[in-house]
C-alpha cells in the first residue's frame, strides 16, 4: 500500500498531465473559497440591511454567487474523476 | 546588400581557414558548441523558470539598486547579458518596468557577466573540463526528453553548461596546439596603435558571434596559451564589451520606443565604459596589479589579471554613468520620440511574438485594454455623452438626462482608424505567436484575450447601429422616444461604469466573477424595456415604425452591454493565471442567466 502510494506520488510529480490537473483542482477549489467567503458576508450585509432597493440587489448578487457556486463543485467533481482516472 | 553577402563571405573565411589549419577547426568548433551551450541554457532558463524570472523581474525592478542587483545576479546565475537584455527589452515594450529600471538593470547585467571571466579564470583554465561536461550531457540530454516541464528545464541547463564546458575544452585544446605550430604573439602591438586595433577586433568578434561571453573566453584561452600579449587581450575584453550591445540593438529594432531607448542607453553605457578603459587602460593596468598583489594572485596569473580588469573597468563605468541616470533618462525621451499616431499602432506589442511568453501574454492584454480604453470613448462619444461619465461621480440619470446635444464625432473614422487597426495588430501578434507556446494555459489565456478584443469590437458596432436612430430620435418633440433611448444610454454607461469600478476594485480575485450580476441586470433591465414598449405601442404614444427602430435598438444595446462585460471579465481579472481559467469556467453564460431569470423560485429554492 505504502509503495503504491509512493508510486503514485512519484507519477505526480514526473507527469506534466497530472500536474496540470492539479493546478486546475486548486485553483478551482481556492475561487469556490473565495465564492463561500463572498457569499457568507453579502448573507451578513443582507440581514441588517433594511432598504428594499439595497435588499433586492444583494439577493440577486447572491442568486448568482450560488449559481456559480453550483456550476463550479459540479466542475470539481468532474476535475475529481478524471483524476482518479488518471491515477489508476 | 551588405546583409545578403555577409553570410556567404563568413562561410567561405571559415571553410579556408578548415583547410588551412586543424587547430583553427578545434578553436571554431569550440566556439560554436559554446554558443550552442548558451542556447540551450537560455532555453533551459526560460523552460525551467516558467514565468518565475519574470515575476522576479516585476517584484524586484521598483528601485534603481533592486534593478541593478536584479541585473548582475540573474547575469551571473545565467552567465548571458544578453537574455537578461531581451528580457528586460520584452518587459519594457510590454509596459511592465519603467525606463530607468531597465536602465539600471542593463548596468547590473554589465557587471554580472564579468562572473563569466573570473570562473573559467579561476578554474577553467586549470581542469580538465570534458572530464566534468560529458556526464552533465548525458545527464542533461536524458532530462531534456522528459515530459514534465521543470525536469525538461533543469535538463536544457545541465547540457547547456556541459556544451559550455566541451566549448571551452576545445577552445583551450587549439590554443595549445597553435602554440606549438606558430606563434600568434609576433603579431602583438603595443601601445595606444595595439590597444585601438585589439578593441576593434574585439568589437567585430562579438558582432559576429553575438556573445561577448564566448569573446571572453576565446581571449582567455588564448592569453592562457600565451599566443596574445596581456596587453592586447584587454583591448580585446574592452572591445567586446562594447560589442555586446549588438543583441539588444537587434532585439529593440522591432520593439517599442523604450525597447529602443534601453538598447541606446545600452550602447552609451558601453561606449563610455570602453572609452574609459581605453583612455585609462595604463593606470587601470596599474590598478589591476595593485588589485592582484593585494588579493593574492600571482603576478605572471594573466588571465585572473584579465578578469580583474574586466570587473573593474565594468565598475568605473557604474560609478560614472549612475549619477548621470536622470540625465540619461531625459536625453534618450527626447532624442527618442513616440511616433505621433493617426492609424492607431499597438504600444505593447513588440520584440517578436512569443518570445518571452509569460511577458507576451501580458503585453496582449495590455494592448487589449488599450483597445477597450480606446473604445469606451468611442462608445460614449457615439451615445453623446461626455467621456468624463465614466470617471465623475455624478448620477447616471442626471448626466443622461442632461446630454442632450448630439456629439458630432466620426465614429466610423474612429473606428477604422483606431479600433480596428488595433484590434488587427492584436490578432496578428496572437495568430503568430500561439505555434510557439507549449504551455496550453498560456495559448488558452491568450485566446480568451483575443476573443475579449472580439467583444470590445462588436460592442462598438452595437453602438454605431445604435447611434443612428438616436440622433435622428434626440431631435425628436417626442418626449416618450427619448425617454426610452434614455434608458438605453443609461443600461450602456452604468454597465461601463460598474466594470471600471470592477478594475479599480480592491479585492481583485473576486473581480471577473463579480461582473456575471451585471448580466442578470443586463436581461432584466432590457426584458423591462420589451415590456414597456408594448405599453407604448398600446396606448399610441409612439408609432409602430419609432416602435420596431426601438425594438432593434434594445436588442444592440444588450448585446452591446454583454460584450462589455464578456470583455471585462477577461481583461480586468488580475489574479494568477490558474485561477483566471478557474473562474472563466464558472463564469455563468447566457443560457445560465436566462435560467435563472425563467425559473426563479426554483433558484432561490436550491
Amino acid at each position: 500500500m505504502k509503495a503504491d502510494n509512493m508510486l503514485a506520488k512519484l507519477k505526480d510529480i514526473l507527469s506534466a498531465e497530472r500536474h496540470a490537473q492539479l493546478e486546475k483542482y486548486a485553483s478551482l477549489k481556492k475561487v469556490l473559497k473565495a465564492l463561500r467567503d463572498e457569499k457568507r458576508r453579502l448573507e451578513w450585509v443582507l440581514e441588517s440591511e433594511t432598504n428594499d432597493a439595497a435588499q433586492h440587489e444583494i439577493s440577486s448578487r447572491l442568486k448568482v454567487i450560488s449559481k456559480q457556486r453550483r456550476k463550479g463543485l459540479k466542475v470539481l467533481q468532474e476535475l475529481k474523476t478524471e483524476r482518479e482516472k488518471t491515477r489508476k | 546588400m551588405l546583409r545578403k553577402t555577409f553570410l556567404p563571405v563568413i562561410f567561405l573565411l571559415l571553410a579556408y581557414g578548415f583547410t588551412v589549419s586543424a587547430d583553427f577547426k578545434t578553436i571554431t568548433a569550440g566556439v560554436a558548441i559554446f554558443l550552442f551551450g548558451m542556447l540551450a541554457l537560455e532555453e533551459g532558463f526560460k523552460t525551467f523558470t516558467a514565468g518565475g524570472l519574470e515575476k522576479m523581474l516585476r517584484a524586484a525592478t521598483n528601485k534603481l539598486w533592486k534593478s541593478m542587483t536584479f541585473g548582475v545576479l540573474t547575469t551571473a546565475i545565467m552567465q548571458s547579458s544578453s537574455l537578461v537584455s531581451v528580457i528586460t527589452i520584452s518587459f519594457l515594450s510590454a509596459g511592465l518596468l519603467e525606463l530607468a529600471s531597465g536602465i539600471g538593470i542593463i548596468f547590473g547585467a554589465n557587471l554580472g557577466t564579468t562572473t563569466g571571466a573570473w570562473l573559467v579564470a579561476g578554474f577553467g583554465l586549470k581542469v580538465n573540463l570534458s572530464a566534468y561536461a560529458m556526464p552533465m550531457l548525458v545527464f542533461g540530454i536524458v532530462l531534456v526528453f522528459q515530459q514534465a516541464k521543470s525536469l525538461k528545464g533543469a535538463g536544457y541547463v545541465l547540457a547547456g553548461l556541459g556544451f559550455l564546458l566541451l566549448g571551452i575544452q576545445y577552445m583551450k585544446e587549439g590554443f595549445d596546439s597553435v602554440g606549438q605550430t606558430i606563434d600568434l604573439a609576433e603579431y602583438a602591438m603595443t601601445g595606444y596603435p595595439g590597444v585601438l586595433a585589439f578593441a576593434g577586433i574585439g568589437i567585430a568578434a562579438t558582432v559576429i558571434m553575438q556573445s561577448s561571453h564566448a569573446t571572453l573566453i576565446l581571449i582567455l584561452a588564448a592569453l592562457a596559451s600565451q599566443q596574445i600579449s596581456y596587453e592586447n587581450a584587454l583591448a580585446l575584453a574592452i572591445g567586446s564589451n562594447v560589442g555586446t550591445t549588438i543583441t539588444a540593438i537587434i532585439a529593440s529594432l522591432g520593439s517599442s520606443t523604450n525597447g529602443k531607448r534601453l538598447a541606446v542607453a545600452h550602447l552609451i553605457f558601453n561606449t563610455v565604459t570602453g572609452l574609459l578603459a581605453i583612455g585609462g587602460i595604463y593606470q587601470l593596468m596599474a590598478a589591476v596589479e595593485w588589485l592582484s598583489r593585494y588579493i593574492g594572485i600571482a603576478s605572471d596569473n594573466y588571465t585572473l589579471q584579465l578578469a580583474v580588469f574586466h570587473t573593474i573597468f565594468n565598475l568605473l563605468g557604474i560609478v560614472v554613468m549612475l549619477p548621470l541616470m536622470s540625465v540619461l533618462v531625459k536625453f534618450l525621451e527626447k532624442a527618442i520620440v513616440a511616433d505621433e499616431i493617426e492609424i492607431e499602432r499597438p504600444i505593447y506589442l513588440s520584440g517578436g511574438p512569443g518570445d518571452i511568453r509569460d511577458a507576451a501574454v501580458e503585453a496582449v492584454r495590455k494592448e487589449s485594454i488599450r483597445l477597450y480604453d480606446l473604445a469606451a470613448g468611442v462608445i460614449v462619444d457615439g451615445l453623446s455623452i461626455n467621456r468624463d461619465v465614466l470617471v465623475s461621480e455624478q448620477k447616471v440619470k442626471r448626466v443622461v438626462k442632461k446630454s442632450t446635444d448630439v456629439i458630432d464625432e466620426d465614429i466610423d473614422d474612429l473606428y477604422e482608424r483606431k479600433l480596428k487597426a488595433l484590434y488587427g495588430a492584436i490578432v496578428e501578434y496572437v495568430i503568430n505567436s500561439r505555434g510557439g507556446y507549449s504551455d496550453g494555459r498560456l495559448k488558452e489565456e491568450l485566446n480568451a484575450i483575443r476573443q475579449a478584443g472580439q467583444h470590445v469590437i462588436e460592442a462598438v458596432k452595437g453602438v454605431k447601429h445604435l447611434r443612428k436612430n438616436l440622433n435622428r430620435f434626440m431631435r425628436s418633440d417626442n418626449q416618450y422616444t427619448m425617454k426610452e433611448y434614455n434608458r438605453l444610454r443609461r443600461l450602456i454607461i452604468t454597465v461601463l461604469r460598474e466594470i471600471e469600478a470592477t478594475r479599480m476594485s480592491a479585492r481583485e480575485s473576486k473581480s471577473a466573477l463579480s461582473l456575471d450580476h451585471l448580466k442578470l441586470e443586463i436581461e432584466e433591465k432590457t426584458r423591462e424595456f420589451g415590456r414597456g414598449l408594448d405599453d407604448l405601442i398600446r396606448k399610441e404614444r409612439i408609432d409602430v415604425q419609432t416602435a420596431t427602430s426601438l425594438m432593434n435598438d434594445i436588442s444592440y444595446c444588450r448585446e452591446t452591454c454583454w460584450d462589455l462585460v464578456e470583455a471585462g471579465t477577461v481583461l480586468f481579472s488580475t489574479s494568477d493565471l490558474d485561477e483566471k481559467i478557474a473562474m472563466r469556467t464558472i463564469a455563468l453564460g447566457e443560457d445560465e442567466i436566462v435560467e435563472m431569470m425563467e425559473n426563479p423560485d426554483a433558484e432561490a429554492a436550491r
